[in-house]
């Protein structure tokens, strides 16, 4: 399954999406009906706004970033290790941002609603941390980072079950084009 | 301050200079006290708002926060109000009516046909003066577990209360007292008064919380005795412990002989060290049952629902005389000891334990007559240590 | 020895003896040690009103009512059952109409508009079965737009003077008001009279905001902001609307903000490299200490009275607990032992408990525990109740409690500290995360 994030191949939005959601979810695609009609999933509501220019067809453009690399990793609950399907996501986050030096990123940590406001903020910071390190550990240089935490206020999924707990536990890199950070 | 309360101020002063030497064989208001309460108008707000509001203040949708009125405590002197005030006097009819019952609505007598069906007395009323007890289901007679607790399963309610009671009928009214409904009598010589049937108000022996409610049940058998834990033991008050030493918790340092006297005294029959005063017909003592159903008389008004933690600290002892009709004299209830507490507190201990004392006594307790030198005086210790948090 | 040898002996002989022949003198001495936990009832007949005080007088009476019996401790005598009316705030009161209706407390008033248009409102209470006034008549005097505030202090008096504790009518609740669905909720800053009256939004919805708190004379906010994209504590002005950030660290993330009682240090939470850890800070001067340094998560810290200690929560044994440490930090002791994670203590104006919020079999519990960590009990329970904040007289717990699911909504809700009365606080949409304000 991981090698179908081969860099470079182009790939439909449709197929990236389930393909994304296949590998990184395992739980969240129990609900077939979510992409039913509509292929324009939109992955982070507030945070759209980075990905201005390009399709997913162009390797250099945040639409690629997003859909094709996959701009967010997922946790177990109430941890901030990385799984080996995020490091893999990350290892190609790492390549692209490296590939195209004009981006920043800002990498948003996020919890579930399971737990207190200031523990999830604290959480979310040590999700976001460990992308970070993960990615200066593959060479993405630190002045071009920046975490944040939202802990559990910007949900993608809103039902109280597991399968959208899934998907809320998760560090996304936000890229935008600019040095000013 | 601002110079209207300064002024409001001088004004108040000069109010009280006024007052002090002006009519003075006014009879003496209470004492009042003045508090200024200011506050600035949405107009005056909405001017000054403008005046000093900073640019980055927050958008239109923004409403300015209503200013908070100061508050100026300063001129708490005593002010004599506008009006020629005669201070309420105590009101001294108000023992004279005790008598009177939460009135029958309808002053009908024994209209046979207004009354369709006679309803038949509950069967707990047989008990006058004691709040009916529920009867838990004895864990050891289930022959089979049930899939829930046996435990009585309490619900929130209002009233928490030594025993546990039943929600009433839905048509007697709450009282503190059970009383049977007055049936009208056959011989309509002399007349009855109408009563509502009465029963206690529906009540718990301890909270529930919504996190002890919400407990998820368990099928398990039930791992807590299924009698309320807080159900007095009818013997508890034996005649012996009653009739202890005067002196309430008796302290090793008040004097150790003191004490062998008491202890000697009671064990000679009763007399305690406190000289004999009176020479009023001395019949038998009271018995351990008849003590009892004054406790639980009084009990069951003592609210300590409405103190603070604070006055929950405070054991005060109460005295009061009773007249020969068994209600206590009103006038005649005083604090005679508290401990644990700030005066503060004990004030608010104090005026529970008296709320208590007056409002199950309005009635008469249920005392025998013929025992009356044995209650004229009663002493009273409310020790609110059980009832500071269930 | 000798004395209790001799007691001993006496106790022996009386019950040998048995029923005592003679009848006892002095008095009769019963102890009392069961009684009932009820609301009081009491009455509020309406104002007298003089001249252009009509309407006011009924508004002033009810929510005098309204506050008391709000409280779960007394309970109002709905009007239609009152034998006397009271059309003289002078006139002697019929205290036998009052038992007759079983009212113990009762609160008479008269309400008039002096020369300067200014309302003057005038109480006395009375305990209707002593026959006597609790303590002492009183005067307010305030605009008539602030009426309810009068209200609001008589009915703090009448509190206070029957339960013998402070009252927490008069006072404000901040929050943080939301509106949208859950994945898009937009969260903005609002301040209310405890009962949820007179709402005032403090900020726009432009930006996420979370966790206001009161300073301890209720003049300013602190609360935590993502104006600038990342999480930064301000400092709000509640006069003057003009907020200020709390200049802490570049590029880390601060929040969980609480003032101390002096209303001069702030302790908070900041977080480098992924760890949060506990700071302070005087905001006068702006210098900051580091209190905590750990590995682990600390933050939600929250001053003692006193000012001496903080409790804060850290899950530095693998599970958020609770545990106190000096002002200046140092050694923490460990003060939560129950099963489940513990999270957001808050410590009582009174000093005595500290309120938390507790998570364990899958849902969320408010509770108090002594400040040593002994007498844990949990208030509330549902799917998520959080962000305890305690009323000025530390009786009251005011919380936020989220609904599940794809609809849910935060609302606020607040119960007193026996665990009973639990109860919404009205607001128009959701809200969440209230601050209670010292009593004004």
């Amino acid at each position: 399954m991981q090698t179908k994030f081969e860099r470079g191949e182009p790939m439909s939005f449709l197929k990236t999406t389930l393909i994304l959601c296949a590998g990184l979810a395992l739980a969240a695609c129990t609900d077939p009906g979510r992409f039913d009609g509509d292929n324009t999933v939109d992955l982070n509501g507030d945070n759209a706004s980075g990905y201005g220019s390009g399709t997913a067809s162009d390797p250099s453009s945040p639409a690629y970033f997003q859909q094709a690399v996959g701009d967010r990793v997922l946790f177990v609950i109430d941890t901030y290790t990385l799984t080996d399907i995020a490091r893999n996501t990350l290892d190609g986050q790492a390549r692209w941002l490296l590939a195209n030096t004009d981006y920043q990123a800002v990498i948003e940590g996020h919890a579930d609603e399971q737990g207190t406001r200031e523990y999830n903020l604290a959480l979310g910071a040590r999700r976001a941390n460990s992308v970070q390190e993960y990615l200066l550990s593959q060479g993405v240089p630190a002045s071009r980072m920046r975490v944040v935490s939202y802990g559990k206020e910007r949900p993608i999924e809103i039902c109280s079950d597991e399968s959208c707990y899934a998907q809320n536990r998760r560090a996304v890199t936000v890229i935008s084009i600019g040095a000013g950070m | 301050m601002n110079t209207g309360n300064i002024i409001s101020g001088i004004g108040h002063v000069a109010l009280i200079g006024w007052a002090l030497a002006g009519p003075l064989f006014r009879p003496t208001p209470k004492p009042f006290e003045v508090t200024q309460v200011t506050a600035v108008s949405e107009e005056e707000y909405a001017a000054i708002m403008n005046a000093q509001r900073p640019n980055d203040a927050p958008t239109q949708e923004v409403q300015q926060p209503e200013i908070q009125p100061t508050v100026q405590p300063d001129i708490a002197a005593p002010v004599v109000p506008d009006a020629p005030q005669e201070s309420p006097a105590l009101d001294s009819q108000a023992d004279t009516a005790p008598q009177q019952q939460p009135a029958p609505e309808t002053a009908q007598p024994a209209a046979p046909d207004a009354t369709p069906v006679p309803v038949a007395p509950a069967p707990e009323t047989q008990a006058q003066d004691t709040t009916p007890v529920l009867e838990p289901p004895a864990q050891d007679m289930a022959a089979l577990i049930p899939q829930t607790s046996l435990r009585p399963k309490q619900r929130p309610v209002q009233r928490i209360a030594p025993e546990q009671v039943a929600p009433p009928e839905p048509d007697t009214a709450v009282d503190d007292v059970v009383r049977q409904e007055a049936a009208p009598a056959e011989s309509a010589d002399t007349p009855v008064e109408e009563q509502e049937a009465t029963a206690p108000e529906e009540a718990a022996t301890e909270i529930v919380t919504e996190a002890e409610e919400a407990a998820p049940v368990t099928p398990s058998p039930p791992t807590k005795s299924v009698r309320p834990k807080t159900r007095p033991t009818r013997t508890a008050a034996a005649p012996e412990t009653q009739a202890a030493p005067s002196t309430p918790e008796p302290d090793a340092d008040t004097g150790t002989a003191s004490g062998i006297e008491d202890a000697l005294a009671a064990a000679l029959g009763g007399a305690t060290s406190e000289p004999a005063q009176t020479s009023a017909p001395s019949g038998p003592p009271l018995t351990g049952g008849e003590k009892d159903a004054l406790r639980l008389a009084v009990q069951s008004c003592w609210n300590t629902g409405s103190l603070s933690s604070d006055a929950l600290k405070v054991t005060v002892t109460v005295a009061f005389d009773m007249a020969e009709n068994a209600k206590p004299k009103t006038e005649t209830i005083r604090l005679i000891d508290s401990a644990g507490g700030t005066s503060g507190a004990a004030q608010q201990a104090y005026e529970a334990a008296r709320r208590a004392i007056i409002r199950c006594g309005a009635r008469g307790f249920n005392l025998p007559v013929e025992k009356y030198a044995s209650w004229k005086t009663v002493e009273m210790v409310f020790n609110p240590e059980r009832m500071r948090i269930k | 020895m000798m004395y209790r040898l001799v007691t001993l002996l006496a106790l022996i002989m009386a019950t040998l003896s048995g029923m005592p022949a003679k009848a006892q003198d002095g008095p009769l001495r019963i102890e009392i040690t069961e009684g009932v936990i009820e609301p009081m009832p009491f009455a509020v007949p309406e104002f007298v009103a003089g001249g252009a005080g009509g309407q006011v007088a009924a508004d002033i009476s009810n929510l005098i009512a309204a506050d008391l019996a709000g409280t779960g401790l007394f309970r109002a005598i709905p009007s239609n059952a009152f034998i006397s009316r009271v059309t003289s705030f002078s006139s002697p009161i019929q205290f036998a109409d009052w038992k007759a209706v079983n009212a113990q407390a009762l609160v008479t008033g008269a309400v008039d508009v002096d020369s300067a248009g200014k309302l003057v409102v005038r109480f006395r209470v009375w305990d209707v079965f002593a026959g006597q006034e609790l303590g002492s008549g009183q005067q307010l005097v305030g605009t008539t737009d602030g009426w309810r505030r009068i209200a609001h202090k008589i009915a703090d008096q009448v509190y206070s003077r029957i339960t013998g504790e402070g009252g927490y009518f008069d006072s404000r609740v901040v929050f943080v008001s939301e509106t949208g669905p859950k994945d898009k909720r937009a969260k903005r800053l609002a301040i209310m009279d405890y009962d949820g009256a007179n709402v005032t939004y403090l900020t726009d919805s432009a930006s996420l905001v979370l966790a206001p708190r009161f300073s301890p004379t209720g003049d300013r906010i602190l609360y935590t902001s993502y104006e600038t994209g990342f999480p930064r504590i301000y400092v709000l002005d509640v006069q003057s609307v003009s907020r200020r950030v709390l200049e802490t660290q570049d590029g880390a993330m601060s929040f969980a903000p609480r003032f101390g009682p002096n209303g001069r240090n702030v302790v908070y939470s900041l977080t480098k490299g992924g760890n949060t850890d506990i700071y302070s800070m005087d905001i006068n001067s702006g210098v900051s200490q580091r209190l905590t340094s750990a590995p682990s998560i600390e933050t939600a810290p929250s001053y003692s009275p006193d000012g001496s200690q903080i409790v804060f929560q850290s899950d530095r044994t693998g599970t958020s607990q609770l545990y106190v440490m000096g002002a200046n930090g140092g050694e923490a002791r460990r003060i939560s032992n129950g099963e489940g994670l513990y999270g957001t203590p808050v410590w009582s104006p009174r000093g005595d408990l500290i309120a938390f919020t507790k998570q364990s079999k899958r849902r969320f519990h408010i509770g108090v525990m002594r400040t040593d960590g002994s007498e844990e009990r949990l208030l509330t329970a549902s799917f998520l109740d959080e962000g305890p904040t305690w009323s000025p007289n530390g009786r009251v717990i005011m919380f936020t409690r989220e609904t599940q699911g794809a609809t849910g909504q935060a609302n606020l809700y607040s119960v007193d500290i026996t665990g009973r009365n639990l109860r919404r606080v009205p607001t128009a949409g959701g809200a969440s995360d209230p601050a209670w304000s010292p009593l004004q």
